[in-house]
């Protein structure tokens, strides 16, 4: 189990859809993260050069039906620092819930 | 800081974790085209048993399994049905591979079972009339089945998240 690390970076609104998608693949076409989160490729394109720079996605260009296609993947980086922010998100849960039963006894 | 996340927001991003991994296992798939091939050799296996000779029937099933042995791992990985992504390995797991394969084991027993009650009745084309009837099965069955299986890896991983409802 990943160790809890909340990531200022990744829970922005935005860019936790966008790593909890990649997430769950090993590599999405840059198309289908738009339309799934129905942003404009300048806004992605944004979001995608932040998460980058902290070396948490990597980016592929591919020429594919004569179309360049982009292919992102979260980076092994990217993985352990999202596994600990759910990791963070659930030991708050956990907390308050621990709060809450000692509470009511 | 997580001390300035309430319970609420992070609640509330674990719902929105939860639901994109969901949105890439709801493309989770068995293309197409696998079961048009896999009905059409069925009927075709089924034409020739009754038509040409066992040598022919015999080269033909055994060239239908090298095939089918050869693309399937790929195809019933269920993870690459579609072009925009490719899910997971650890998400698909094998369920979709042992589901179909047990499905085509099994209507390997429906169809002899059923040429043997078609050549009881008196039908001239047995094994046709049999594989016919398992292609129609294939057609509908398999991708019915594959999205049983999808449902349940997306039961699984609602489980296996531990994330509570937002």
């Amino acid at each position: 189990m990943a160790s809890a690390s909340f990531d200022e970076l990744i829970h922005a609104s935005t860019r936790l859809n966008i790593v909890a998608l990649l997430s769950a693949a090993d590599w999405v076409d840059f198309a289908f993260v738009r339309d799934a989160l129905q942003l404009s490729d300048s806004a992605l394109s944004k979001q995608f050069a932040a998460l980058e720079s902290a070396g948490y996605i990597a980016t592929e260009r591919r020429l594919s039906d004569r179309r360049q296609r982009v292919r992102v993947r979260l980076t092994q980086t990217g993985r352990d620092a999202f596994d600990g922010h759910v990791a963070a998100l659930r030991a708050i849960i956990d907390k308050a819930d621990d709060q809450a039963r000692s509470s009511a006894s | 800081m997580s001390g300035d996340t309430s319970t609420t927001d992070a609640r509330s991003a674990l719902g929105a974790i939860e639901n994109r991994r969901l949105q890439v296992i709801e493309q989770i798939n068995v293309p197409s085209w696998y079961w048009i091939a896999v009905a059409a050799c069925w009927l075709g296996l089924g034409v020739l048993s009754d038509n040409a000779p066992s040598w022919v029937t015999i080269a033909a099933t055994f060239a239908f399994g090298c095939v089918h042995s050869a693309i399937a791992p790929r195809v019933l990985s269920g993870g690459e049905a579609t072009s925009q992504l490719k899910v997971r390995s650890e998400l698909t797991g094998r369920r979709i591979r042992i589901t179909v394969l047990g499905f085509l084991v099994a209507l390997v027993g429906v169809t002899i079972g059923l040429a043997l009650v078609f050549q009881a009745v008196g039908a001239s084309q047995p094994a046709t009339l049999a594989s016919a009837v398992v292609a129609a099965l294939i057609l509908i069955g398999g991708p019915f089945l594959v999205g049983a299986a999808r449902r349940r890896i997306a039961a699984n991983l609602r489980s296996g998240a531990g994330i509570p409802a937002a």
